[in-house]
C-alpha cells in the first residue's frame, strides 16, 4: 500500500507582527513551520503504516524555494519525499498545484490513499485535497479527526453537526485532516541529522522532480493572482454598549458571532 | 385603492425575468434544518452588487428533498432565477449526487461567477466544481470588488484568520468560483414582493461514495490546552454565579476559566486561572464576566483578538483592555445574551 | 567567517524547541514545587535521540556534535533549569567520560544505553574534601585480582539518586596524587556496596537529584577502568571542559527567556500613565541584558565550533561557564527588578529562575576556579606558572 502525504509550510505567526495603522507586516523572525493540518495528515499516515504496513511518500503542497518541508517529513518518518521544483508563486495556487500533483501521483503509480490538511492555517486554503479527488475521480473525506485502513477501505471520524461520526470510503481515496486532530510525534533525532546532512541510507529517500517534466508548460500558468493587501480597521478599545438589556445583548451577540472562529 | 390591489400590482411589477444565453452569477444554496442558511442570502446580496456592475443576472441553485418552497426566499433575497433539484436522493448532502446535478447544470449554463458558502458543504463542493470546470477558486472571501474592464472579481481573503487580508483575483480561468465567509457580507433586504418561477432540474440519482457508518460515540477530540483555546469565557468575583458562564462557553464552543476570585468561589481549578502567575492566553474571543481586571489578569490576555467585558463597575480596569464593554450585572445580561446567541 | 547555523542544526533547534515547549514547559513549575525529578522527560528525550545528541551514531547517538549539544542545552535552559541540569550531568559529564576515553567495548556496553536514555548517568568527582580542589580525592580503589574494591563516598552528585551508571574518580596510588594516582571507573549502581546516603534539600534546582553516595567494599571489574590506570584525572578534566561549555549554553537559554519575559512585562505594565517600556531605567536594563546575551551567544557557539573542529578550547570553555553563569545571574536580577513584586511571587517563574540561577556560579567548578583556569592559561603564555 502506498500513501501520499501532501505537506506545506507557513511562516510561524509568533514571528510576525501585523500593524494595521502602518499597513505593514513586520517579520521579526523568519521561521517556517509545517502546516499543522498537513502534519496531522503525516501523523495519520504513519499510524496507518504502523497498523497495516505502507510506504509513505511526502509531496509538497506548493512550489518551495527549498526542500526543508520534505526533509522534515523524512525526519518525522516518511519513507520517501519528492521535492518538486517549480517557480514559487506569491500565493498558494491549489488549482495549479492540483495539475502538478496529479501528474506526480500518476508517475508514482499504485497510490491508494492521499492524505493532506483540510485547511492551511495562514491562507485558509482547503481546496487541494478535493481538487485532487476530483481530478483522480476518487471519493473524499474532508475534515477527518482520525483515520484507519481495513479491508480495502478507509474509515475516518468526522464532525457532523455537534457530534462525530464514522464514515467510510473504498480505496483509493483522499482524506483531509483538521489541524490539531492528532497528538503528533517528534522527529527522530538520528534521521533528522542524517537527512539534513545528506548522509546514510535516508539521503536516498529524498528525490527531486522538475515540475516542467510533469506537466505541459501552459499547465504551469497560475490560476490566481495577488492584487494587493488589506488590513482590518485599527482596534478601538473601550467601546461601551448602551440601550436596553435586549439591545445590548443583541449587539454583543452580533459582535461575538462575527469574531468566533469557524 | 385597497392594499391587496397594491400588493398585486407590486408583485406583477417585480415578477423577475431571466436572461437568455448563459453567463450570470450563480449562488449554490446551503440548506440547514429545512431553511436557507444565512450565508446563502448574504452571498445573493453580494452577487447582486456584482451583478449591477457586470450587467449580469443572479441565479440560485437549490438542492435537497422537499426544498422547492424555499425558492421564494431566494427570490426575495435578490435572485433573478432559481433552479431547484428536488429529489429524495439529495435529502442529505453527499458529494457525488450533488456534483452530478451541479456539473450538468453549469456545463449547460456556462456561469461567469459561482458563489458557495464557506460551509462544510461549500468547501467540499466548490473545489470539485472548480476542478471539473477548469475554474479558479478563491476561498473564504470577506469582501468582493470588480475589475470591470476584465470582468474579474477581486476578493479579500483573511490571512491567519483575519490578521490581514490578501486581495486575490482569478484573471484568466473561467468560471470564477468563490466561497463566501459566513457573516462577512450584510444580509440583503428581503423584498416580499419579489417573486419568480423556479425551474426544476432533472436529477439522475448517483450513489454517494462515502458511507456513513454511524455515530463515533467513543471518540473524543484531543484536549486543547487553555493557553491555546480559541474561545474563552472567564468568570470573576462579580459574575454572581457560574452556571450561566458555563452555558455561554458551551454556546460559543469555548472553554471556561476565571480569575483568582473565581477560584476562591470554587468555580474553577487553579490551572484555569488567567493570570501572568497562572495561564497566559491568546484566544480569538475572550469574554470576561464580572472580572474586574487587575494588572496580572489583564497582562495575561494581552494577545486576545477580541475581548468582551461585562462588569457592573464602570471604572473596572478590564474596560480599558476590552474591545466591547457592558456596564451591567452579569446575571442580568447573560440570559439575554444567551438568548441572542440562539442558545 | 560564517555565523549561520547549518540546516541540520536549525532543524534540530526547531525539534528541540517544539519538544521543550510541549512536554517540559507545562510541568516545569510543578517539578520545582514538588521536588520531582523529570524521569519521564528523560525517557522521552532518549526515545527521540536527544540524550545522545553529541555522541556518534554507532553508539546510539545522533552525531550532531558539540554545537548540537549546545543547542539542546540552550533550549532546555529556556524552559526548565532542572531538566537542563539533569541532562547536562547525564550527557555532558557522566556519559562524556565514556565517550572520550572509553574502549569500543565500554562504549557499546555503557554509552549506547546512555545515548538512548535507557540508562541515566552521573559523574562522581566531588567529595567532602574535594570539589574545586579536584586532586584531593580520597575515595580509595584497591586492586584485587580482576577487580577493584572501592571505599569512600561522594557528595553533591547530580543525578546521583537514580543514576544507573556513575563514572567515579578514585585514588589508586596515593603517592602519585593527581599526576598518575587517580583512576576513573564505570560503576553500575546496582552493585553491592553502593548506597545513596541522602538527598540534598536545596534552594534551587529542586527538580534534580543531588545525592551523597557511599561506597563500601564496592567491587568493580577491571574492565570498567576508564582510560588507563592512573590517568583518571585527565579524563575528568576533559569531561569538565565539555560540561562547562554547555553549562554556558543552558545559562544562555535561561537568560534569553528572562529577557523575553521582561520585555513582555515592560510592554504590558503601566505605571505613571505609560508602559514600563517607555521608562529609560527599564530600557537600559533591557539593553544591558540583550547585549550580554548576544555576547554570550557568540562565545558559546564559537567554542562549540572550536570543539567540533578539533581545536583547543579549555580556556574558552571556562570563560563560557564563568560568563554564562554571571550573565544569567545579572539577567535574573534585572528581570526581578523589572517585574517588581511579581518577580518574588512563588506563582511566577521568575522567582524560580532566581533560585535556579545561583548554582551555575558554583557547580562544575566554582567561578573562582574558572578564573584560575583562565588566568593560569594566560600567564602560561608568558612563562609564568601560577599555583591554585
Amino acid at each position: 500500500m502506498r500513501i501520499v502525504v501532501i505537506l506545506g509550510r507557513m511562516l510561524d505567526p509568533r514571528g510576525i507582527v501585523v500593524n494595521p495603522r502602518a499597513g505593514r507586516i513586520f517579520v521579526n523572525r523568519e521561521e517556517y513551520i509545517l502546516q499543522p493540518a498537513d502534519r496531522c495528515a503525516l501523523e495519520a499516515a504513519l499510524r496507518i503504516k504502523e497498523a497495516v504496513g505502507a510506504e509513505v511518500v511526502a509531496l509538497p503542497r506548493t512550489f518551495l524555494p527549498d526542500d526543508d518541508v520534505l526533509r522534515q517529513a523524512l525526519a518525522i518518518g516518511a519513507d520517501r519525499a519528492i521535492y518538486i521544483a517549480g517557480k514559487p508563486v506569491a500565493l498558494p495556487d491549489d488549482g495549479l498545484m492540483a495539475r502538478v500533483l496529479l501528474a506526480a501521483v500518476e508517475r508514482l503509480g499504485e497510490v491508494d490513499l492521499i492524505l493532506t490538511g483540510a485547511t492551511t492555517m495562514d491562507t485558509g486554503q482547503g481546496q487541494l485535497g478535493p481538487r485532487l479527488a476530483e481530478a483522480l475521480g476518487w471519493p473524499q473525506i474532508v475534515g477527518a479527526w482520525t483515520a484507519e485502513v481495513a479491508d480495502g477501505s478507509v474509515r475516518a471520524v468526522r464532525q457532523d453537526g455537534g457530534g462525530y461520526v464514522w464514515v467510510e470510503a473504498s480505496l483509493p481515496a483522499v482524506v483531509t485532516f483538521v489541524p490539531g486532530a492528532l497528538k503528533l510525534r517528534y522527529p527522530d533525532g538520528r534521521r533528522l541529522i542524517n537527512i539534513y546532512k545528506g548522509v546514510g541510507e535516508i539521503a536516498a529517500a529524498l528525490e527531486r522532480w522538475e515540475a516542467k517534466d510533469l506537466v505541459a508548460p501552459e499547465a504551469l500558468t497560475p490560476l490566481l493572482e495577488r492584487r494587493g493587501q488589506d488590513f482590518p480597521p485599527e482596534r478601538e478599545r473601550g467601546v461601551r454598549l448602551s440601550g436596553s438589556p435586549e439591545e445590548i445583548a443583541r449587539a454583543a451577540a452580533d459582535a461575538l458571532r462575527s469574531r468566533l472562529p469557524r | 385603492m385597497d392594499a391587496s390591489f397594491l400588493d398585486l400590482l407590486m408583485a406583477q411589477q417585480e415578477e423577475v425575468t431571466e436572461a437568455e444565453g448563459g453567463g450570470g452569477i450563480w449562488v449554490v444554496a446551503d440548506v440547514v434544518d429545512g431553511a436557507v442558511a444565512p450565508v446563502t442570502l448574504e452571498a445573493i446580496g453580494a452577487a447582486r452588487n456584482l451583478a449591477g456592475a457586470l450587467g449580469a443576472y443572479v441565479y440560485a441553485v437549490l438542492l435537497g428533498d422537499g426544498v422547492s418552497d424555499l425558492a421564494a426566499t431566494l427570490y426575495q433575497a435578490g435572485a433573478d432565477g432559481v433552479r431547484v433539484a428536488d429529489h429524495p436522493a439529495l435529502a442529505s448532502f453527499a458529494v457525488e449526487p450533488y456534483m452530478e446535478v451541479l456539473v450538468n447544470l453549469f456545463q449547460a449554463e456556462g456561469p461567469e461567477v459561482i458563489l458557495f458558502g464557506a460551509t462544510p458543504q461549500g468547501q467540499e463542493l466548490a473545489p470539485r466544481v472548480a476542478q471539473r470546470l477548469g475554474g479558479g477558486l478563491i476561498e473564504h472571501a470577506t469582501a468582493m470588488t470588480l475589475d470591470e474592464a476584465t470582468r474579474t472579481v477581486q476578493a479579500a481573503v483573511p490571512i491567519y484568520g483575519g490578521e490581514y487580508f490578501e486581495i486575490v483575483a482569478c484573471p484568466q480561468a473561467r468560471p470564477q468560483i468563490l466561497t463566501v465567509e459566513p457573516g462577512a457580507f450584510p444580509a440583503p433586504f428581503m423584498d416580499p414582493y419579489r417573486k419568480g418561477e423556479p425551474k426544476s432540474v432533472e436529477v439522475t440519482p448517483v450513489e454517494p461514495r462515502v458511507r456513513l457508518l454511524g455515530p463515533a460515540d467513543n471518540f473524543t477530540p484531543p484536549p486543547v490546552p487553555l493557553a491555546q483555546a480559541p474561545v474563552i469565557v472567564a468568570a470573576g468575583r462579580q459574575a454572581g454565579g457560574f452556571r450561566l458562564v458555563e452555558q455561554l462557553a458551551t454556546a460559543l464552543g469555548g472553554q471556561v476559566a476565571g480569575d483568582r476570585g473565581a477560584r476562591d468561589a470554587g468555580w474553577i481549578r487553579p490551572e484555569q486561572i488567567i493570570d501572568v502567575r497562572g495561564v497566559t492566553v491568546a484566544p480569538k474571543v475572550y469574554v470576561a464576566v464580572g472580572i474586574r481586571g487587575d494588572t496580572f489578569h489583564n497582562a495575561a490576555l494581552e494577545n486576545s483578538r477580541f475581548i468582551l467585558a461585562i462588569h457592573p463597575d464602570p471604572t473596572a480596569p478590564i474596560f480599558r483592555v476590552a474591545d466591547l464593554c457592558v456596564e451591567a450585572d452579569p446575571q442580568e445580561v447573560l440570559p439575554a445574551l444567551l438568548q441572542a446567541m440562539g442558545a | 567567517m560564517d555565523f549561520t547555523f547549518s540546516p541540520e542544526h536549525q532543524a534540530l533547534r526547531r525539534m528541540i524547541r517544539e519538544f521543550a515547549e510541549t512536554e517540559i514547559a507545562p510541568i516545569a513549575a510543578e517539578l520545582d514545587r514538588e521536588h520531582k525529578v523529570p524521569l519521564e522527560i528523560m525517557r522521552k528525550l532518549g526515545e527521540i535521540g536527544l540524550l545522545g545528541v553529541c555522541f556518534p551514531q554507532e553508539y546510539g547517538g545522533m552525531g550532531a556534535g558539540e554545537t548540537g549539544y549546545c543547542i539542546l542545552m540552550e533550549e532546555l535552559g529556556r524552559v526548565c533549569a532542572n531538566t537542563a541540569v539533569n541532562v547536562g550531568a547525564h550527557i555532558g559529564i557522566g556519559a562524556m567520560c565514556i565517550h572520550l576515553d572509553g574502549t569500543p567495548e565500554q562504549k557499546r556496553k555503557y554509552l549506547t544505553p546512555l545515548a538512548r536514555g535507557e540508562k541515566i548517568a552521573a559523574f562522581g568527582l566531588t567529595e567532602s574534601n574535594a570539589g574545586s580542589d579536584a586532586a584531593n580525592v580520597r575515595t580509595r580503589a584497591v586492586r584485587e585480582g580482576d577487580s577493584w574494591i572501592l571505599d569512600g563516598g561522594k557528595v553533591y552528585i547530580t543525578n546521583g539518586g537514580y543514576a544507573d551508571i556513575i563514572t567515579v574518580m578514585a585514588v589508586t596510588d596515593p603517592a602519585l596524587g593527581a599526576r598518575g594516582g587517580i583512576t576513573a571507573f564505570v560503576v553500575e549502581t546496582d552493585s553491592p556496596g553502593f548506597k545513596v546516603a541522602r538527598e540534598e534539600d536545596k534552594m534551587g534546582i529542586r527538580g534534580s537529584s543531588t545525592a551523597e553516595l557511599v561506597f563500601e567494599e564496592l567491587r568493580v571489574p577491571h574492565e570498567n577502568v576508564l582510560g588507563k590506570v592512573g590517568e583518571g584525572f585527565v579524563t575528568f578534566m576533559k569531561s569538565l571542559d565539555m560540561g562547562r561549555l554547555t553549562l554556558g549554553a543552558a545559562c544562555l537559554g535561561g537568560a534569553q527567556q528572562l529577557l523575553e519575559q521582561s520585555v513582555y512585562w515592560a510592554k504590558t505594565r503601566r505605571q505613571f500613565g505609560e508602559e514600563l517600556a517607555h521608562k529609560q531605567a527599564v530600557q537600559w536594563m533591557i539593553a544591558n541584558m540583550a547585549t550580554e546575551i548576544e555576547a554570550l551567544r557568540s562565545l558559546v557557539y564559537r567554542v562549540a565550533w572550536l570543539v567540533d573542529t578539533g581545536q583547543p578550547f579549555t580556556q574558552l570553555a571556562a570563560m563560557c561557564k564563568l560568563y554564562g553563569s554571571e550573565v544569567l545571574s545579572r539577567a535574573v536580577d534585572m528581570a526581578i527588578q523589572i517585574h517588581g513584586g511579581l518577580g518574588l511571587s512563588r506563582d511566577f517563574p521568575i522567582e524560580r529562575a532566581f533560585r535556579d540561577a545561583r548554582i551555575n556560579e558554583i557547580f562544575e567548578g566554582t567561578n573562582e576556579v574558572q578564573r584560575i583556569v583562565i588566568a593560569s592559561n594566560i600567564f602560561r603564555e608568558f612563562g609564568v606558572r601560577i599555583r591554585p
